[in-house]
């Protein structure tokens, strides 16, 4: 007979009285945390909102100028104190930007996920380099830059650095992730037919993450070329991001800005083209 | 060929998965273990490759001992022993060609490994055992396409590229139809008759073993109830090897 300890036990709750309804589920404390912190969050909104309105406020001049920005940005976009050529050699920039630190992002990444996916490495390396990556990706691409450009100076090689360095840690994350899926059986089988570590992952890893691997760098790579902008305005790493900021912030010049715009979104529709092909032609 | 001696294994080191079980399996036969859920077929199975690491006994193949191989030569161990599984274990999104094909890939080189280096020799060869398990024509399918029956018998080409001296069936017919279980057998059957492969399968199904086997191993609550050519598996040995152990704890399944 198996003995009383070690029976699989599942948990019960004795009900304190009779129940008028079965209930679906054990009422546990977790979902009681979850609606007092909604609770508490939802005051602070409501206390905190009024105060973060100045006194001059005045709802009705703010929308009409805010409508205005909006009709100078997008109805009459032109340029003034930049050629388009320039625009574009900028807006190719900030691409490469993106290019460049998903490319070497990702071939580091994915040695890093072979070195943390559970089903090839030892448990002290998949929590170890887990949670290093997650720290790295806890702090934003922004401030990464920033850190570096004390080393390097601001610019471009800072943002290469920084934004490469957070899409590191993005993608063994996600890299590493759709490698645990692959059925720890498919390992078992190659290890008993004699296969060396490199043709396994070679010949099993490999085919199985491909569309993954694919559609998780590509939209890193649309991650970065946000990234890229932002970095170009914030640390000076040149691009469109720079244009933007030297219009809007050194010139005022909306009509600029808006051209900019057109061209990132219009570069943004290219992308996410591609991104439905990509998608449908793995599947 | 192999002969297993007094193999025992616990997954706890408290309840006894096997405890001394010895037999032999000859080169040119079907041997099929037999045994409820849980009484441990398939983890004897699995000691043989050491894809399970046992706790005691010897297993001799090809006169050395397994259990006693480092990594390297357990390895090499490994490149004559072809292995067949319930859920085929196919590299799905490859063809049918290049999964055949791993099975010659644990004797070549990392280089070859990594980028898919094969001989036109083996590559005859893939081909080749394509035909003899009848899928001719699907060498060039990715593997996700084809049916179960199929997919089984990839496995077995792809066992049969390593040039086995054994192979092992780990519920080789579990998840197929009536008419691919047939078609799968009769070829496990012919391997060893006309190829000399001894072939050791566990089954669940005991009119499967009766037509195919030459000999039966019987299993219950980790030890061996039988062991005999498969004509002396009467029904009273068959209700033996499946009786329910009141003293078992080793089955899965408990009555409430």
């Amino acid at each position: 007979m198996i003995k009383p300890e070690n029976q699989i036990s599942i948990p019960t709750r004795q009900p304190a009285g009779p129940r008028l309804s079965i209930p679906l589920r054990f009422r546990d404390r977790r979902r009681v945390t979850i609606l007092m912190t909604l609770i508490v969050l939802a005051y602070i909104t409501l206390a905190t909102l009024p105060t973060m309105i100045p006194s001059h406020f005045k709802l009705g001049t703010a929308l009409t100028s805010f409508a205005e920005n909006i009709k100078i940005m997008f109805w009459q976009p032109h340029l003034a104190n930049t050629t388009f050529i320039t625009l574009l050699g900028a807006l190719g920039q900030s691409i490469l930007l993106a290019f460049l630190t998903t490319l070497i992002g990702s071939v580091l990444a994915f040695f890093f996920a072979l070195a943390s996916t559970r089903r090839l490495a030892p448990t002290y390396l998949v929590l170890g380099i887990q949670s290093l990556m997650a720290v790295i990706r806890a702090i934003p691409t922004v401030l990464w830059v920033l850190i570096y450009s004390v080393v390097f100076g601001l610019g471009a090689n800072a943002a290469v650095v920084g934004i490469t360095f957070h899409s590191v840690a993005y993608l063994t994350k996600v890299y590493a992730d759709s490698m645990d899926e692959l059925s720890p059986g498919i390992i078992e089988t190659m290890q008993a037919m004699g296969l060396k570590k490199s043709a396994i992952i070679r010949q099993a890893i490999i085919p199985y993450m491909m569309p993954s691997y694919l559609s998780w760098t590509f939209i890193r790579f649309e991650i970065n070329f946000a990234d890229a902008i932002a970095v170009g305005a914030a640390a000076g790493a040149g691009g469109i991001g720079y244009q933007l900021f030297m219009s809007s912030s050194f010139y005022f010049n909306f009509h600029e800005v808006g051209v900019m715009v057109y061209m990132i979104l219009a570069f943004a529709l290219v992308l996410e083209i591609i991104s439905y092909r990509l998608r449908t032609a793995t599947n | 060929m192999l002969t297993v001696k007094h193999l025992a294994k616990s997954y706890d080191g408290e309840k006894k998965s096997l405890t001394d079980v010895s037999f032999s399996v000859q080169p040119g036969e079907v041997t099929v273990i037999i045994g409820p859920s849980g009484a441990g077929k398939t983890t004897i199975l699995r000691s043989i490759n050491q894809l399970i690491r046992d706790d005691d006994g010897e297993i001799l193949f090809d006169n050395t001992d397994i259990r006693q191989l480092n990594r390297a030569q357990l390895r090499q161990a490994r490149c004559r022993i072809g292995m067949i599984f319930q859920n085929y274990n196919l590299i799905e999104p490859l063809t049918a060609i290049e999964n055949v094909l791993h099975g010659c890939l644990g004797t070549k080189s990392n280089l070859a490994g990594i980028f898919s280096i094969y001989r036109n020799r083996e590559k005859e060869e893939a081909l080749k055992l394509l035909e003899k398990v009848g899928l001719a024509e699907f060498a060039y399918q990715q593997c996700r396409n084809l049916s179960g029956g199929q997919k089984q018998r990839v496995g077995i080409a792809r066992a049969l590229m390593q040039q086995p001296k054994i192979i092992l069936c780990d519920e080789p017919i579990a998840s197929l139809d009536p008419k691919s279980t047939i078609t799968v057998m009769d070829i496990l059957r012919d391997l060893a008759t006309n190829d000399g492969i001894s072939v050791l399968i566990n089954l669940h199904q005991v009119d499967i073993a009766r037509s195919y086997a030459d000999h039966v191993i019987g299993i219950n609550n980790g030890q061996v109830v039988f062991d005999d050519r498969i004509q002396a598996l009467s029904d009273t040995a068959i209700a033996s090897i499946y009786q329910k152990d009141a003293n078992s704890e080793g089955s899965v399944v408990h009555e409430f």
